[in-house]
């Protein structure tokens, strides 16, 4: 701990706005209610989010693994004992690293946010996820987004491919043309971690399997081979899968 | 003289009784037997109730009841309304005593620990004796449904032996017919609405189209068998009576929609506890008894406060000794927190790792307490070294080990890496996916007091060593009156 403070005086001032895109293990931190996810990068301490249900939008990162986090600092009082990052993507990583297993216990005046879920059994229905909106029309692109170097389809993934099954289904679809990239992340120690080859290729077919397993017809997919370059600050949202439906 | 009336008055007592239940229990194929609407049989911890919903049950020529192939077997040998339309360890080993082993349950093909034993010794049947399991014979490398090769992520070495099945140059993983012998309790046939229902067209937990159902093409739930291997009753009862049965030709089509239809009538659970008495009770909780499982709607989740997994078991907190008791384990099952940690499709699917959660995040569906998605998960009864066998270096276990290395390039297991020991691959066997290994669908917890031992491997003897198994697996710190209560709990289901 001394040496994080110590190494902590010598780095630049951290400023809202500013993007921290790292790979190290995740820190769990216990509270009274859902544990709190954080990951430690140059001697400071960051805050991913919280234990949700499946539904949600942050999905946590997993101890015997390594996580790149990408995220921009953000407004606001620390969370957990971390500073914020948002908008913040989370990617674990696929190796097994038993190093990260890192459990904090619960401190006194350490609480995690507010989460409709606590730890215990839910007190509310389950919503689905809403179909893509009646007022939609004409050629519409639903994006789905992956973590770094996965071609897991997730639960936020697998509403956007029926959103857009739903959509195409509804309007009569002449064609659907899915694209995959595969993408590039600038670190912010200068380092480009690139996605494996092929990886564009897979997440197109798996998606058009998904979508014609949907009562889609017209589903064609293609793929970007090289990888998309990384900026350190948008890089999340190229790696993804484009569905474009066609009137 | 009274010595001498003791000494054998005992032992025929004994064995009379033993007849008796013999004759009341255990349903012989191709006998003839009116199985009444309602009926109740006798364990150690109760009463089991069976409901027989359409009325009662004519066996005569039913094809659930008679024999379909050539081993003399019909479905009913595995699946016995008195064990939960399953089999207990205990009724097999008396079948076992009763028949002097030829009983057609203790079939060469998979009613031995391998079909070129000799089929006449005990121990050649030492699994099933002993522990409830069934050979499950697995074509490797698996095929896909139309019968087209499949990837496979991974290749599979046998470390250890101890049936000889997988090694065996006839039967086992270098023979003629590659094949991979694991060894499996049969799941109960009761309560099926509910073990169907739920289906999604994509799995949550994998992200990958759902199995089809062939009949309809619809996708189905993907949590009939322990490995998911079969999507709807009717390929599972096909495949039963080709397979276990050892049928040369097919049921007819009316066979099987009447083994079907008789499949999805029987209502099963628990009806009475020993020292709590009847369970159902309009003022007792909702959920216990074969009829509620009859009445229920099926798809619902139950993982929530206000209409949990098993019903609310408030009326009989404070009640006497045995229904306080079981109130107390309905309470932490639902609301008892712990770390769930490195469970592949659990933790893995994004929830976390770990995640602090209760019984009732994964036994989640209402009436079950199955996973209402397709519920394979690697909880780690299987896969060293979470396992419930002892050492590889250890001769005495039954069960075989498996060394599973994963490809380079396929995602490895998400909390063992990329090299497993196992004794049961589990979905992987059929999937060929290496995140999938030592993953096994969850099964109902009804009738569990009918049906011992526990867990697909049948490693756990009793219910306390289930829940034994999961307060070491998840560090749970039960407390003695903890792990008191959540047995009588897990009685009463």
């Amino acid at each position: 701990m001394r040496i994080a403070c110590f190494l902590w005086l010598l780095a630049a001032p951290i400023t809202v706005g500013q993007q921290r895109s790292f790979v190290a293990c995740p820190i769990v931190r216990d509270t009274k209610t859902v544990p709190c996810f954080l990951a430690e990068y140059q001697g400071e301490l960051y805050y991913l989010g919280i234990q949700q249900d499946i539904t949600a939008a942050f999905h946590p990162p997993q101890l015997k693994h390594e996580v790149l986090v990408e995220g921009r600092v953000s407004e606001g009082p620390r969370v957990c004992g971390g500073i914020p990052l948002t908008p913040l993507s989370i990617s674990v990583v696929k190796e097994i690293n038993p190093a990260c297993n890192t459990i904090l216990p619960a401190e006194p005046g350490i609480d995690a946010p507010q989460a409709p879920r606590g730890a215990g059994p839910a007190s509310y229905r389950l919503a689905e996820p809403p179909p893509a909106p009646d007022s939609l029309t004409g050629p519409q692109e639903f994006t789905v987004l992956y973590a770094f170097n996965d071609d897991f389809v997730d639960f936020a993934a697998i509403a956007t491919v029926r959103r857009a099954a739903g959509y195409a289904v509804k309007i009569g679809a002449s064609a659907v043309k899915v694209t995959g990239y595969r993408a590039t992340t600038l670190l912010s120690n200068g380092e480009h971690l690139v996605e494996k080859a092929g990886l564009a290729e897979k997440r197109a077919q798996d998606i058009a399997t998904l979508l014609r397993g949907s009562s889609v017809t017209g589903v064609s997919a293609d793929w970007r081979k090289d990888p998309e370059p990384g900026d350190g600050k948008t890089d999340p949202t190229r790696r993804r899968v484009a569905i474009t439906v066609i009137p | 003289m009274h010595r001498f009336f003791l000494v054998f008055a005992i032992p025929l007592t004994l064995a009379a009784q033993y007849q008796n239940n013999l004759r009341v229990t255990w349903i012989e194929p191709g006998g003839k037997e009116i199985l009444p609407a309602i009926d109740q049989f006798e364990n150690s911890l109760g009463k089991l109730g069976v409901i027989q919903a359409s009325g009662p049950v004519d066996t005569t020529g039913h094809p659930f009841f008679t024999p379909l192939g050539t081993n003399g077997r019909a479905c009913v040998n595995c699946h016995q309304p008195a064990y939960g339309m399953s089999v207990s360890a205990a009724s097999l080993r008396e079948r076992w005593l009763a028949t002097d082993g030829k009983d057609p349950v203790f079939a060469a093909f998979d009613g031995s620990n391998c079909p070129d034993l000799p089929q006449d010794k005990e121990k050649s049947h030492s699994l099933l004796l002993n522990r409830g399991l069934f050979r499950i014979p697995l074509t490797w490398p698996p095929r896909n449904a139309d019968g087209s090769s499949k990837a496979v992520e991974f290749s599979i070495e046998v470390v250890r032996d101890p049936t000889g099945c997988n090694s065996s140059p006839v039967y086992g993983l270098k023979s003629p017919k590659p094949t991979v012998s694991v060894y499996r309790r049969p799941r109960p046939a009761a309560n099926l609405k509910y073990v169907i229902s739920g289906a999604q067209n994509i799995v949550l937990k994998t992200g990958m189209l759902a199995d089809r159902d062939p009949e309809n093409g619809r996708p189905v739930a993907m949590n009939l068998m322990s490995d998911a291997r079969e999507p709807s009753l009717m390929t599972q009862a096909m495949s039963a009576i080709m397979g276990h049965e050892e049928a040369r030709e097919a049921p007819s089509r009316k066979q099987l929609e009447t083994i079907v239809a008789f499949e999805q009538q029987v209502y099963m659970a628990q009806v009475e506890h020993t020292y709590a008495g009847p369970l159902v009770d309009p003022s007792g909780p909702s959920g216990l008894g074969a009829a509620a499982l009859r009445d229920r709607p099926p798809g619902v989740l139950g993982d929530n406060d206000f209409d949990p997994v098993f019903g609310l078991f408030d009326r009989w907190k404070g009640k006497d000794h045995y229904p306080a008791s079981i109130a107390r384990g309905a309470n932490i099952f639902l609301f008892r927190q712990f770390w769930l940690r490195d469970a592949a499709h659990i933790n893995s699917i994004g929830l976390g790792n770990p995640l602090k959660r209760t019984c009732a995040t994964c036994h989640n569906a209402q009436m079950t307490g199955q996973d209402l998605s397709a519920g394979w998960v690697d909880v780690g009864t299987t896969n060293y070294p979470t396992w419930t066998e002892p050492g590889t270096w250890v001769e005495s276990s039954d069960l075989p080990v498996f060394k599973i290395t994963c490809n380079p390039e396929a995602d490895p297991h998400p909390y063992l890496g990329r090299v497993i020991y196992s004794t049961d691959p589990g979905r992987a066997l059929i999937s060929g996916r290496c995140v999938d290994v030592g993953s096994i669908v969850m099964q109902q917890f009804r009738g569990l007091a009918a049906r011992a031992p526990y867990f697909s491997n049948g490693s756990a003897e009793n219910l306390r060593e289930v829940v034994d198994f999961y307060d070491r697996r998840f560090d749970m710190k039960l407390s003695e009156a903890e792990k008191y209560d959540l047995v009588n709990f897990l009685g009463v289901l």
